[in-house]
């Protein structure tokens, strides 16, 4: 029973290793890229592993999760994504297992269900098998019967989640024309691939103005000024220390997040708290961009420091300023911590969401028991 | 003659009420589920119209009693509410009424451990070295403060809490268990604010609009809070959430018209006998009061009377966009979670 890592082939758990020493190594980065991977670590996992109920693979599941959480914990993500396979994986097993087991167990009606009946609705995934499979658990003639049964609607359980996270680019960008109008000047920051085809995906109906900020000290706005301008759209690369001062002519900040929290607040690039503050000073919205696969179940822990990612500090202080370096601390954090009460709006691959009702998305994408993987 | 009948199962109802509540732990709303659950039992209803008038009725006998009666509305909507929704699949009515009773206690009995679930999810908010402020008393709280005592360093300053001045419990509690506590004046929130990592306050009720009923000054410290961008959680058990929409302060069923009424003018007073000692836990100023009474010239009156008391709410409702978290049994939720919460409980 016990899921230790034995119970991997040796394939899938060099799989596992593999993606574990890159993500160590900071080889994968970016929240997309860190769930494509996890998704396909996880694929092979759930097709080569050998179990004869459901709690096994789960807890394989949660024992390879938590070695890939535990490699990088400040990619939200590779666990968001643990945990939305374990839904979909939990959902598949209760409908193919309706027929078999449902039967004995009526539904007890007591005050604390009653209490209950507030949560939000879990997501109804559309069940991939139509017809009750016949499930037999702890078969002990035939171990590997009720893995064989069960993978193949997994398998495609498993291909759902994948495609959302292929296809989150152009969900979210979808509605860009609803959003962003004729002659606006929208400023952003950070170098966002989210964002990047939001605006390129409104700029087939619109004319309007985009206003980067350099987002240092890493500089991803110049990159991020380059391909707007060669789609097209009229650009400005601005300093960081320009973005109070221009607010006032701006009409919408659009920003990418890193994660979003449960509480509506989000991680984002730094400079975005500068960014969103000053809109808030200006009454200008924030519109933030990102894939429902940033939707972390974590409230705004620490976020003071812990939670923020820090970055090489070469690039604030260099080691030719050698007679500096040795007399400061020269930090760099990599993300800023964005309060709910700055947001006014987070545009996902599934609809537009205000930051209140993050917490029902999160209730509805995972299961509690995941939130501690 | 039904009438007679009726009246004796409301008398005992809120005996029944004192009684249970006599023990510590229990808090209004369960004890109000617990007496209700004997009300079933002592009832003669004979169908489910009957019974859920009984109810109805022993819930309205139970509001009449108490002076505040916020967190017993709660319990008493919940479980009617339950009642009125249970399925019917008893053979006979009796059996429909011992099933009844039999989940009432089941849920008194489960509801007692949901202080601990809240204190767990509340210890993930505490950093060490904490600085917290907290308002008078609340069980739910203190059981918050002391598991997070167990593994955290934190400091707690308690207000006072006029007019009860319950917050020297909360004290005399914090500082038996070792967590360093000072109780601060009502009028000295906004002095402490700033030294605070945040504000935690229990609740008599949450409401469907995402606020929160309390004892008076908490909407004071709430305000305070978001002036000074601290967060303000609230801790409530979710059988405090109570079906109730207050636009402003006087809409709460606890509000008559007596409460900031003005006194009709009439001649001053010669003496301060009427502060009498009891009301304010200042007894000392109060004997100096009335003792320096006697020389006229120094009329000073240092604690209100009890007239200039029953002129005060004993709650206040704090607004929802005050609130930055709700840590409830059900999850930790936003003020805006609850109504979405409450609306589908009722509405089911």
């Amino acid at each position: 029973m016990s899921p230790d890592p034995q119970t991997l082939p040796a394939g899938t758990q060099r799989f596992v290793e593999a993606l574990v020493a890159k993500l160590r190594r900071r080889q994968v980065v970016g929240s997309r890229e860190a769930a494509l991977e996890t998704v396909l670590v996880l694929r092979q996992l759930v097709s080569k592993a050998r179990f004869s109920n459901i709690e096994q693979l789960i807890s394989l599941i949660r024992a390879v999760g938590r070695r890939l959480v535990e490699a990088q914990p400040k990619e939200h993500s590779v666990g968001n994504t643990v945990r939305k396979i374990l839904h979909h994986i939990r959902e598949e097993y209760n409908t193919a297992s309706k027929g078999t087991a449902s039967s004995s167990t009526k539904p007890v009606y007591s005050i604390s269900t009653f209490v209950l009946q507030g949560q939000p609705r879990k997501h109804n995934v559309a069940p991939k098998s139509e017809a009750t499979l016949s499930l037999k658990e702890n078969d002990p003639d035939d171990p590997d019967s009720f893995a064989r049964v069960l993978k193949p609607v997994l398998m495609e359980a498993i291909q759902d989640v994948l495609d959302e996270l292929e296809t989150v680019y152009d969900n979210v960008s979808k509605n860009a024309k609803d959003h962003i109008h004729s002659d606006e000047i929208v400023l952003t920051i950070g170098n966002s691939k989210t964002v990047e085809s939001f605006l390129k995906g409104a700029a087939h109906y619109r004319n309007f103005t985009v206003i980067v900020a350099e987002t240092g000290p890493s500089y991803g706005g110049h990159s991020m000024a380059r391909a707007l301008s060669s789609a097209g759209i009229s650009t400005f690369l601005v300093p960081d220390s320009s973005i109070y001062a221009i607010m006032s002519r701006v009409n919408k900040v659009i920003i990418g997040a890193h994660a979003i929290l449960a509480n509506g607040g989000m991680f984002a690039i730094t400079g975005s708290l500068l960014a969103a503050t000053a809109a808030r000073v200006h009454s200008t919205p924030v519109v933030v961009c990102a894939g429902q696969f940033k939707l972390t179940p974590l409230w705004n822990l620490y976020h003071d420091y812990g939670a923020l990612d820090f970055a090489d500090p070469s690039s604030v202080l260099g080691f030719e300023e050698g007679a500096l370096v040795e007399k400061v601390d020269v930090l760099n954090p990599y993300y800023d911590y964005v309060g709910p009460e700055l947001v006014d709006v987070f545009i996902t691959n599934d609809g537009d969401h205000p930051p209140s009702s993050v917490y029902r998305l999160i209730k509805e994408t995972y299961d509690d028991d995941d939130h501690e993987l | 003659m039904a009438e007679a009948q009726a009246a004796e199962t409301k008398f005992e109802i809120f005996e029944a009420y004192n009684r249970i509540l006599r023990d510590d732990e229990m808090s209004p709303p369960l004890a109000a589920i617990l007496s209700l659950t004997e009300l079933i039992a002592n009832s003669q209803a004979g169908t489910m119209f009957e019974l859920v008038k009984e109810l109805n009725d022993g819930a309205e006998e139970l509001k009449k009693h108490t002076a505040n009666p916020m967190s017993l509305n709660a319990g008493c909507e919940l479980f009617i509410a339950f009642v009125t929704l249970f399925p019917h699949e008893s053979d006979s009515f009796a059996q429909l009424k011992t099933e009844l009773i039999k989940q009432g206690q089941k849920y008194a009995s489960e509801a007692i451990s949901h202080r601990n679930k809240i204190a767990e999810l509340m210890l993930g908010f505490i950093k060490d070295d904490s600085v917290i402020l907290t308002h008078s008393y609340s069980r739910v709280v203190m059981r918050a403060l002391l598991h997070a005592h167990k593994t955290k360093r934190i400091s707690v300053y308690v207000t006072e809490a006029r007019p009860r001045g319950l917050g020297i419990r909360t004290y005399e509690a914090l500082t038996s268990a070792g967590i360093p506590c000072t109780v601060v004046l009502d009028s000295a929130v906004a002095y402490v604010m700033d030294k605070v990592d945040f504000v935690l306050v229990g609740s008599e009720a949450v409401v469907e609009s995402g606020g929160l009923i309390n004892a008076v000054g908490s909407n004071q410290m709430a305000i305070i809070a978001k002036a000074a961008s601290k967060p303000f959680y609230a801790l409530a058990e979710s059988y405090k959430f109570h079906r109730l929409f207050p636009l402003s302060q006087y809409d709460l069923p606890t509000h008559n018209p007596s409460i900031l009424s003005f006194p009709t003018i009439s001649p001053r007073p010669s003496g301060s006998e009427t502060s009498s000692a009891g009301v304010s836990p200042h007894n000392v100023q109060s004997n100096q009061a009335n003792g320096s009474s006697s020389t006229p010239s120094r009329l000073v009156q240092i604690s209100m009377t009890s007239e200039q008391i029953a002129r005060n709410p004993e709650v206040d409702y704090t607004r929802p966009d005050l609130i930055s978290l709700v840590f409830s049994d059900v999850g930790i939720l936003t003020p805006e979670a609850i109504s979405q919460y409450l609306v589908a409980m009722f509405a089911g």
